[in-house]
């Protein structure tokens, strides 16, 4: 399974655009913007969500309808991110793919966070129906906060790795 | 005189000791993502193409707060990671364009919150405040921008 992962990276490593933004000097700092340009607006329409499931903040809005209004492009955001990541690891997947780091991150991390994410957007519906939110509400909002921090220091971590 | 604050104790402490200053990075990522992408979904909004159903004013009024917080910590987080090298970062004309960036997009997201409530007022919103949210939207994209530019042409960050 490893060694097709690392074929697989190569392959990436090999393609034009994977050659593009590793040896291009504009690309590269291109690449990251899509990338954190996308996990600006994942990441903050996620943490709205959280935190108003939360109870943390203004009540203008029921977790309800924040969740509706933010739906789409809290997915937009996340494909965004998604085809920056991609990028970035087809520049030089192979060194990605044994950094310890990097392996919590993607290997382990974003996958709980994002079903957890999933979980909760789809829960949002229920437990938002009113301005308070249940107990189940609060402790599902702060766990998927938690996740993402666990995430990005993962992500923070890989350099130094 | 940046490179002596570079050794005041504290900032030694902070920038010698791995937990710390990683602690400081994911803050400083943390909350600038929840910052910017804050800010964006109002502009998203004022240029009509996110949460239309939604009053510009309740979303606004909704979202700010939690932006602003982010922003105060994203400053306090970045201005600590900038102690610890300011001798390098200070005379960076790269990181100088990153803090016109910063200053130019505040400018923005204050008048696109000062006019969400008088936007939300009239039947449609004006064209002058769309273009000023996309505006503000682009300055937070440049200032992205900028922040990565540093890393690649000054081997800085």
């Amino acid at each position: 399974m490893f060694e097709l992962l690392v074929s697989f990276a190569k392959w990436l490593e090999g393609t034009p655009w994977g050659i593009g933004v590793r040896t291009s000097l504009w690309a590269y700092p291109f690449t990251q913007l899509i990338h954190f340009t996308g996990l600006s607006i994942w990441i903050g329409t996620n943490l709205a969500l959280d935190l108003r499931l939360l109870g943390w903040g203004k009540h203008r809005e029921t977790a309800a309808q924040l969740r509706d209004d933010l739906f789409a492009w809290n997915w937009i955001g996340f494909c965004v991110a998604v085809l920056g990541g991609f990028l970035l690891f087809s520049s030089t997947g192979s060194t990605f793919l044994v950094n310890v780091a990097f392996r919590w991150k993607l290997g382990v991390f974003v996958p709980l966070a994002l079903t957890w994410h999933i979980v909760v957007q789809s829960k949002a519906r229920t437990w938002g129906q009113t301005s308070d939110t249940p107990m189940i509400a609060k402790l599902s909002g702060l766990a998927e906060i938690l996740l993402w921090i666990c995430v990005i220091t993962a992500a923070v971590e890989i350099p130094n790795y | 005189m940046w490179e002596a604050v570079e050794h005041w104790q504290w900032v030694e402490t902070f920038s010698s000791t791995g937990w710390m200053y990683a602690s400081v990075s994911v803050i400083h990522y943390l909350t600038m993502f929840w910052f910017i992408g804050s800010v964006a979904v109002v502009d998203l909004r004022v240029m009509g193409v996110a949460a239309r159903k939604r009053n510009v004013a309740e979303l606004a009024a909704q979202v700010f707060p939690w932006a602003w917080t982010g922003m105060v910590l994203a400053l306090l987080s970045g201005f600590m990671m900038f102690l610890a090298s300011a001798g390098d970062w200070a005379p960076d004309p790269v990181f100088h364009v990153k803090l016109l960036m910063i200053t130019l997009s505040l400018v923005a997201t204050l008048i696109v919150q000062w006019g969400a409530p008088r936007w939300a007022l009239s039947a449609e919103i004006p064209a002058w405040a769309k273009v000023m949210a996309l505006v503000c939207l682009l300055l937070w994209i440049g200032t992205i921008l900028a922040a990565s530019e540093i890393p690649a042409m000054e081997g800085l960050g």
